[in-house]
């Protein structure tokens, strides 16, 4: 402390002028005022000093911030070596591993007016709930990250709880993307959903309404069209922008749902609701034996600003693989889709906003029986409205339709003439979590055909999802 | 004929790369950015913002025509600090631009160039709202930042295109002795505003705030990026009329019924500022944007 002395010595002069007796003459008075200009001069002093000794620190303070403003601006200037972490929604580092973790909960209830045998042909979709009360529809446990500065990667494991209350674990997804390849070109491989249409790529949660769109469900699958395989994807220099993406994937398994997977006795349900006799013709016929007998793939996406305040995007897809009724037999899948979304530019955290996303599918599925040969073709469209009204809150409405030939031959719930309309609405609290209630209308013919009288079904469902942890930014 | 289809074809090769070298092509995620740069490239450089000044950043939507601009850049300018999180990460990828990616010399994340304030220093929870971890991203509301963005831009140009390198000096030069010679003036208009106490709508007037010395009190928002309550309003009323105080700034894409509200209730003065460049169709610079804010505080009543 430096002013201590000063403050010493004039404590003590004003002190030694107090203690001298009042009786004192003339010459005593000038001595106290001796005393008292000393008193004031040291105290000047000790201001100026004190002054000093500020002004000393500010001028340290300024150096400092301007050096550490020139380091700022040199640690900007230069890229940081080892930071090539992308930035996520609320990333945690875990022992300074560039590893993101997610977990997504999406727990659905509700009631219909039909009885579970028949809503779990409506809802047949995995992620669907399906019978009347609670249904846990997934639990998805989700890492990202960078592996390094070659690759970037991600695991997607689902734990539902199904129809029979048992838990079952899948794994959703697991794959890696090339980060740094020429030409705008990117690779990608793993376990995959195939980048068919819009709606195939998109994990449960995701999907703006409780259940999948049941023409998805009929055409790409129950737990929508995915195997492990690989695929290069090009943005080309197009003006706007247009990618191209070419895939080849294992054609067996359960979730290639068409081509050789074992489910494919869901689409060859005799008509008539008799036993499934024919469960030879579905047999296992066909293994992959050679490169054609490979699922291969095809998407061109194309996206626009219509306006400053519009945008949309236009996709089509393709597919072809075995299926397993013949060693020669194939199935071809085609789609189209759109997606249009207007949102003004001043928005109030991205409300009000209105979009409209539509997409077709057409399946043949050249079926080669001891009976005779037929090509089964399956088709179907939905198209769905999504009105963010005010902050937080949407409101939707879609209808699907879907229908096959061959009818007389082959029916049940996944190829009956059917048709759903389904108004919602949802509440986001924030972004991380979500109440929905929506409302479900079905007319479909595969419980007549099967002998029952059921051929409409009214049913409502709520939805609650939440999620901790990382959050990956979502996509247009 | 073929000789000469091979000369233009030739032409176009050597001309291409010869072209894309000319102007270092810019993409900032805002306009302040963009407009930082163009000040600080001039003629060297191309800059486009990928988000409008009228748009809040926090919320915009990843569209195909931003991977698009993305794919092409040679240099991306982030806000970063989370502030883009919802959004360029899901641009980033899609682009397949190696150039720009995080760790490149095309990528610069200005809030490594700035001091961020805010940030939490303990544990941070979702149930805190939207807390920015790193800190609070709205630091290009303080002129003094201004420069140091500008300086940051400046010496990353220089690495890219040190054939330019005594022009992006220069320009740096003039833009910040232009900053400092108009900050004293936007202080002496704001002069009575400083100690005053201030209500924001959103966490995002702290830098200002720090800039030209008033004292924010609390936010609309009851939790940042959380829509206000009828409770919290409430207890605005009470605490406007208890530190009397006698404004209330915010940004224009915010809903104004909570504003006029407390207006209604407390005779408090609502007033929209443009936060960014582009907020206002004659804000177009930096400096621009201070104009236009201390213009708008200056005019109010309340000071």
């Amino acid at each position: 402390m430096v002013a201590g002395p000063f403050r010493r010595a004039a404590f003590g002069a004003v002190v030694a002028g107090a203690m001298v007796p009042a009786s004192a003459g003339a010459d005593e008075l000038g001595d106290l005022k001796q005393a008292l200009e000393t008193a004031k001069q040291q105290m000047q002093e000790m201001e100026a000093a004190h002054r000093r000794q500020i002004e000393a620190l500010e001028g340290r303070v300024r150096a400092v911030e301007q050096r550490s403003n020139a380091a700022a601006n040199a640690a900007a200037a230069q890229p940081p070596a080892h930071a090539a972490k992308d930035h996520r929604h609320g990333s945690y580092s875990i022992g300074g591993l560039d590893l993101d973790l997610g977990v997504t909960a999406d727990l659905a209830a509700g009631g219909s007016s039909v009885p579970n045998s028949i809503l779990s042909g409506l809802q047949a979709a995995d992620h669907d709930p399906n019978k009347n009360g609670f249904r846990l529809k997934s639990l998805e446990w989700i890492a990202s990250g960078t592996v390094d500065p070659y690759f970037d990667a991600q695991a997607t494991l689902a734990l539902q709880i199904d129809a029979e209350g048992e838990t079952k674990l899948e794994l959703e997804e697991a794959f890696a993307t090339t980060r740094g390849l020429p030409y705008g070109l990117q690779a990608k491989a793993g376990m995959y959903f195939t980048e068919f249409g819009r709606a195939n790529t998109q994990h449960s949660h995701e999907w703006a309404f409780v259940d999948q769109s049941f023409v998805a469900t009929r055409l790409l699958g129950p737990d929508g069209l995915r195997s492990p395989g690989a695929r290069l994807s090009w943005l080309t220099p197009l003006p706007f922008f247009s990618e191209i993406t070419v895939g080849v994937q294992n054609s067996d398994g359960e979730t290639v749902f068409g081509f050789l997977s074992e489910e494919n006795e869901e689409l060859l349900t005799p008509a008539g609701g008799g036993e499934e006799e024919e469960e030879e013709e579905g047999g296992d016929k066909r293994q992959i034996r050679n490169l054609g007998d490979l699922l291969y793939s095809a998407r061109w996406l194309n996206g626009f600003d219509l306006s400053d305040t519009v945008s949309m995007n236009i996709g089509f897809s393709g597919a072809v693989g075995p299926n397993d009724t013949d060693a020669n037999a194939d199935t071809f899948l085609l789609g189209s889709d759109i997606y249009i979304k207007w949102q003004p530019v001043s928005n109030e955290r991205g409300f009000p906003f209105v979009s409209l996303q539509a997409e077709g599918i057409l399946r043949e599925f050249e079926f080669r029986g001891e009976d005779g040969d037929e090509d089964l073709e399956d088709y179907g469209f939905y198209t769905q409205a999504l009105w963010g009204f005010r902050p937080g809150w949407v409101a939707g409405l879609r209808f699907g339709y879907a229908d096959a030939n061959d009818q007389d031959r082959f029916n049940g719930p996944f190829r009956d003439e059917r048709t759903r309309l389904s108004p919602n609405i949802t509440w986001y609290p924030s972004e991380n979590s979500l109440l929905r209630l929506q409302y479900n209308r079905d007319w479909f013919d595969f419980d007549e055909d099967a002998g029952g009288d059921e051929d409409t079904a009214d049913t409502i469902w709520v939805q609650f999802i939440w999620s901790l942890g990382a959050h990956a930014a979502h996509g247009f | 004929m073929r000789r000469s289809f091979l000369a233009l074809c030739l032409a176009v090769l050597a001309g291409w790369p010869g072209i894309a070298a000319a102007r270092v092509d810019i993409v900032a995620t805002t306009t302040d950015l963009a407009a930082i740069a163009r000040a600080v490239g001039g003629d060297d450089v191309t800059a486009v913002s990928l988000t409008s000044g009228a748009a809040d950043p926090h919320f915009a939507a990843a569209k195909p025509s931003m991977i698009r601009r993305v794919f092409d850049a040679d240099l991306l300018l982030s806000v970063g600090a989370e502030l883009e999180v919802g959004w360029l990460p899901a641009v980033l990828p899609a682009a397949r631009n190696p150039r720009v990616l995080p760790g490149r010399l095309g990528h610069l994340d200005l809030s490594t160039a700035v001091v961020l304030r805010d940030a939490p220093t303990g544990p941070v929870s979702r149930a805190m709202g939207h807390v920015h971890a790193a800190g609070n991203p709205h630091y290009w509301l303080d002129p003094r930042n201004g420069q140091l963005i500008a300086a940051a831009i400046a010496a990353r140009l220089e690495l890219m295109d040190p054939d330019n390198a005594a022009g992006y000096r220069s320009r740096l030069a003039a833009f910040t002795a232009d900053l400092d010679q108009r900050i004293p003036v936007w202080r002496d208009k704001l002069a009575p505003l400083a100690g005053q106490p201030v209500i924001a709508y959103h966490e995002s007037l702290v830098y200002l705030a720090a800039a030209f010395g008033f004292e924010i009190v609390d936010e609309v928002e009851p939790l940042p990026g959380v829509a206000p309550t009828a409770a919290h309003l409430s207890g605005l009323v009470a605490t406007i009329r208890d530190r009397g105080v006698r404004l209330l700034i915010m940004e224009p894409f915010y809903e104004r019924r909570s504003a006029a509200f407390l207006e209604d209730k407390t005779g408090i003065r609502a007033v929209v500022i443009p936060q960014s460049v582009g907020a206002l169709p004659d804000v177009t610079t930096y400096p621009g944007l201070f104009d236009a804010i201390v213009a708008a505080l200056a005019e109010t009543g309340a000071i």
